[in-house]
């Protein structure tokens, strides 16, 4: 008898402390915060312009930030938090990145021997680089380490490959390219890509690179109307308004490809 | 801010070298010093110069020339594009082939003005030549000494009219001459030091004139012993101090000289006019004497051509814009093949691609090396030995501080002061493991110097 | 009377280290390790919760439970008691420190269930030289939640340099922390005898 009651008593007493104790020190929890951290994908990875998944819902919740900016999110999840937040669904087109590079060790020369931390943005620290060409892929990993999610290869003739299903569009391997090879592009419109980055006359380009756009407009003048837009001596697709996948066949040194 | 100040340094007396203070670490390395005998060679004229607008640290000079333009030896190229800046000047007369873009030393492409040159080599109206410099206005001085586009010719190439305006509450009590030529191979300097003493001295003079110092000092290194002897002799009467420092890298670094010189520690983050000194190159000082007293702006300068594979090392006078190839053309070219190429010292250069560089104004040398003399090594772990805390002037760790950088702990880097390094290799040169440590450090400060950027642009917005 | 309680200090924070040489409260010590301020954080919550646990529940134990022949509900009623304070620190905690709070996270409540709170507080209430003296009860288990910080703070700064290796892949994570932890334990060993 006396246990039940010593029990019971202990109970209720430690139950009146808690009480008291929140209610003079316990801080309001926002449940809107609680539901949209269930909703996030937890990656952590910063694609949303963010320090993680907790300061997005707490940005949500805030009205800091809208609902849509993470590139992981599915878009039923976008939906429930617009729901819960109770805006309109603002929907951003899913970006992929792509190494717009086909330099690896067999097609692109080097101008010299590059001994140092095995890193692209060192490397550049180091007359600017190793490869003959200064706008392609270094080939030393620096993207693949940024990204979160594992979605870079990095091939073992020292090229970067991004494996479209892995690949969520948060940007960081876009961030981390020193050289700008990477481009973010919309998931849709990612059917043909320019696999090469530099703008410069094609005499120069194929000194230092086999695989190079020679600048020879063939695919400018076959495709529609401002698909292919010529940037210098490089062509690049207009993602808005992309050209048909037949386009490939008319490249003469087959830097425009399908996406692999 | 007043400093406890001596009325001579005290750093002259035979018996005094055990007392000369000695700064944290550093390292005793093989002089290589081969050219120190070879007289100046002036160049002769180029067909072409390619002259960059960005030869100094700041924002590059603006191009006042167009393709097409006649131009004279000395006449403005490109005026200076901010403050922290410098204006450029043609090397020799000539038309402007084109404005375009040039291969640097450190691999970026700068813009650049491509001189033909005419072979005559006129001289252009020089500028206002100083009857009595003596009796000039300090700010007329100064004012010379930027129109003249003078800048820091030890390498580090920061505009020298920015150096001698310190900040309002700041005053300067001691102006030292830098004729340490720490850096082993180059004899750039020494050569300056034998063959145009009095230059040096007025143009130490001058700076004195321009910030209104009594205390002038010269140090060289005790590996010149003619130098030393030939300055002191030179700078009797004068005014000027001269002193003779040990031989340790890198005695001639900036902060590493004021405290040898002075006993004054830079505070970290700080600059040397927060503890009263200036330090100007030896190169730099006559550069302003010739603008003073001639009227010459600065499109010239000693580079000194030297490594076992070059045939005849020398130390040749270099007009800006000439390529790297040509310099070496004149030291009778290479008789081995080289393994690498370096702008500079060995151990502060920079490694090159290619001969058609530009020498600028901050080319102190063209080192070669043949493939024995480099190692190819292979990074291992850090060992934790602290052979490089021993070594490094600046009191950092770099062992642990590379590991911080290679695991991309970039904010714990800065931290523990990773900014303060001064990039002269004493860590690298004693890494038992081979670690890049210099190129982690210059890893760490890039990316500390980008987000720096970034948080200023955000906060502008 | 004052080298008495010195000896056990030393044997609870040295010699008969919670952690290291009982092997309790490994749940945090692994968790909350991997930098030094969260592990401060955590070792300063957990001797808060066991010095005031320690004396509750001495209290508990001397004037209710032996008094009047409940010994067996020791287990119980020391958890609800723990469960109650560890509630209120929880609460204090994110009231004058979120950052420390989200820091500890999921770790915060386990101290509920932490073997070391509990065990320190059973020991005091069955062994001879603890059985019925209050004082020397909560003395005995603020020297072992200072011996539990003292731990976690060695091993975290130890983490924090593990973290500018490069680990086999193998070992990577939880498979280093453990053996570094069982090098830590050995070292401990060199106390044993200290103090006798």
């Amino acid at each position: 008898m006396i246990d039940i009651v010593m029990m019971t008593g202990t109970g209720v007493l430690l139950g009146l402390a808690i009480g008291l104790v929140v209610r003079y020190f316990g801080v309001p929890v926002n449940p809107l915060v609680e539901s949209l951290n269930e909703l996030m994908p937890g990656a952590n990875c910063g694609g949303c312009g963010l320090a993680g998944c907790s300061d997005y819902a707490n940005a949500m919740a805030t009205g800091r930030a809208k609902p849509g900016l993470c590139p992981v999110m599915s878009a039923e999840a976008v939906a429930k938090c617009c729901e819960l937040l109770g805006v309109e669904s603002d929907t951003t087109e899913p970006k992929i990145a792509v190494v717009c590079c086909s330099g690896d060790d067999d097609h692109a020369a080097k101008q010299a021997f590059y001994n140092g931390v095995n890193d692209c943005l060192n490397a550049m620290l180091v007359a600017g680089g190793s490869k003959g060409c200064t706008y392609g892929c270094l080939g030393l990993g620096s993207c693949a380490r940024a990204c979160p999610f594992g979605a870079i290869e990095m091939l073992p003739n020292h090229l970067a490959k991004i494996h479209a299903d892995l690949c969520t569009g948060c940007g960081k391997c876009y961030m981390a390219c020193p050289r700008n090879v990477i481009k973010l592009v919309p998931r849709s419109a990612a059917k043909v890509h320019v696999y090469c980055n530099s703008p410069k006359k094609a005499p120069i380009k194929r000194t230092v690179c086999k695989a190079a756009c020679i600048g020879c407009r063939k695919c400018a003048k076959t495709a529609g109307e401002g698909q292919i837009i010529m940037n210098g001596y490089l062509a690049s697709i207009n993602y808005d308004n992309p050209p048909a996948e037949g386009i490939v066949e008319v490249c003469p040194t087959k830097c425009l490809r399908k996406a692999d | 801010m007043s400093h406890k100040m001596p009325e001579k340094s005290g750093l002259n007396k035979g018996d005094q070298m055990n007392k000369q203070i000695k700064f944290y670490g550093g390292v005793k390395l093989d002089e290589g010093k081969m050219t120190s005998n070879e007289p100046i060679i002036s160049a002769p004229l180029e067909p072409l110069y390619t002259v960059p607008l960005q030869q100094h640290i700041g924002a590059p000079a603006k191009a006042v020339v167009q393709k097409g333009d006649k131009v004279l030896r000395g006449q403005l190229l490109g005026e200076a594009g901010s403050f922290v800046s410098a204006p450029v000047h043609s090397p020799t007369s000539g038309t402007v082939r084109e404005l375009s873009s040039c291969l640097g030393p450190a691999g970026a492409q700068l813009p650049a003005v491509v001189i033909e040159s005419d072979g005559e080599d006129t001289a252009a109206e020089p500028l206002p030549i100083f009857a009595n410099w003596q009796e000039a206005s300090p700010d007329e001085l100064k004012a010379r000494v930027a129109e003249a586009g003078i800048v820091g010719m030890g390498g580090a190439a920061f505009p020298t009219a920015v150096k001698l305006s310190p900040p309002p509450n700041v005053t300067i009590d001691t102006v030292i001459l830098n004729g340490v030529e720490c850096e082993p191979c180059l004899t750039a300097d020494h050569r300056l030091m034998l063959e145009h003493t009095e230059t040096i001295i007025t143009g130490a003079r001058i700076i004195a004139r321009i910030l209104g110092v009594k205390q002038i000092i010269i140090a060289i290194e005790m590996n010149k012993p003619d130098a030393l002897e030939m300055m002191t002799k030179k700078a009797e009467g004068t005014g000027v101090e001269v002193v003779g420092l040990r031989v340790l890298y890198p005695q001639g670094a900036e902060k590493q000289l004021i405290y040898t010189v002075t006993g004054r520690k830079v505070p970290s983050g700080k600059l040397p006019a927060h503890v009263g000194c200036l330090v100007t190159n030896v190169s730099s000082a006559a550069a302003i004497a010739d603008a003073v007293c001639l009227g010459k702006p600065l499109y010239e300068r000693i580079t000194t051509v030297t490594g076992t594979p070059v045939a005849k090392p020398g130390n040749i006078l270099c007009r800006v814009g000439t390529p790297y190839s040509s310099a070496l053309a004149l030291c009778g070219g290479v008789k081995e093949d080289p393994l690498k190429i370096i702008s500079g010292g060995p151990m502060m250069g920079m490694s090159v691609y290619s001969l058609d560089i530009p020498i600028i104004k901050g080319t102190s040398g063209i080192l070669l090396l043949a493939a024995d003399e480099v190692s190819q090594y292979t990074p291992n772990a850090c060992l934790r030995c602290g052979r490089c805390n021993d070594a490094c002037p600046m009191e950092m760790i770099p062992g642990i501080l590379s590991s911080t950088i290679e695991f991309h702990h970039f904010s714990l880097a800065e931290r523990w002061h990773v900014m303060d390094c001064i990039e002269c290799g004493c860590c690298s040169y004693v890494c038992p493991a081979g670690r890049p440590l210099v190129q982690h450090m210059r890893r760490a400060k890039a990316v500390a110097n980008a987000t720096r950027r970034a948080a200023e642009a955000a906060s502008k917005k | 009377m004052v080298k008495e309680y010195i000896l056990l200090i030393i044997g609870a924070v040295l010699v008969n280290n919670f952690v290291l040489s009982r092997i309790l409260g490994i749940c945090p010590f692994l968790g909350v390790s991997k930098r030094l301020d969260t592990a401060m954080g955590m070792g300063g919550a957990v001797i808060f919760v066991m010095i005031l646990s320690g004396f509750v529940t001495a209290l508990c134990d001397k004037y209710i439970l032996v008094r009047y022949n409940l010994e067996y509900l020791r287990t119980i009623l020391f958890i609800l008691v723990i469960a109650g304070l560890v509630q209120i620190v929880e609460v204090l905690l994110k009231r004058f420190s979120e950052t420390l709070y989200t820091a500890l996270g999921i770790y915060l409540p386990l101290i509920t269930t932490n073997c070391a709170v509990l065990g320190s507080a059973i020991i005091c209430a069955t062994e001879e030289e603890f059985k019925g003296r209050i004082f020397k009860s909560t003395v005995f288990c603020f020297a072992s939640a200072v011996g539990f910080a003292l731990a976690l703070v060695l091993f975290s700064s130890v983490r924090e340099r593990l973290e500018l290796s490069k680990i086999p892949r193998s070992f990577q994570g939880p498979a280093i922390a453990l053996v570094t932890a069982g090098i830590l334990a050995m070292a401990f060993t060199g106390f044993a005898g200290l103090g006798s």
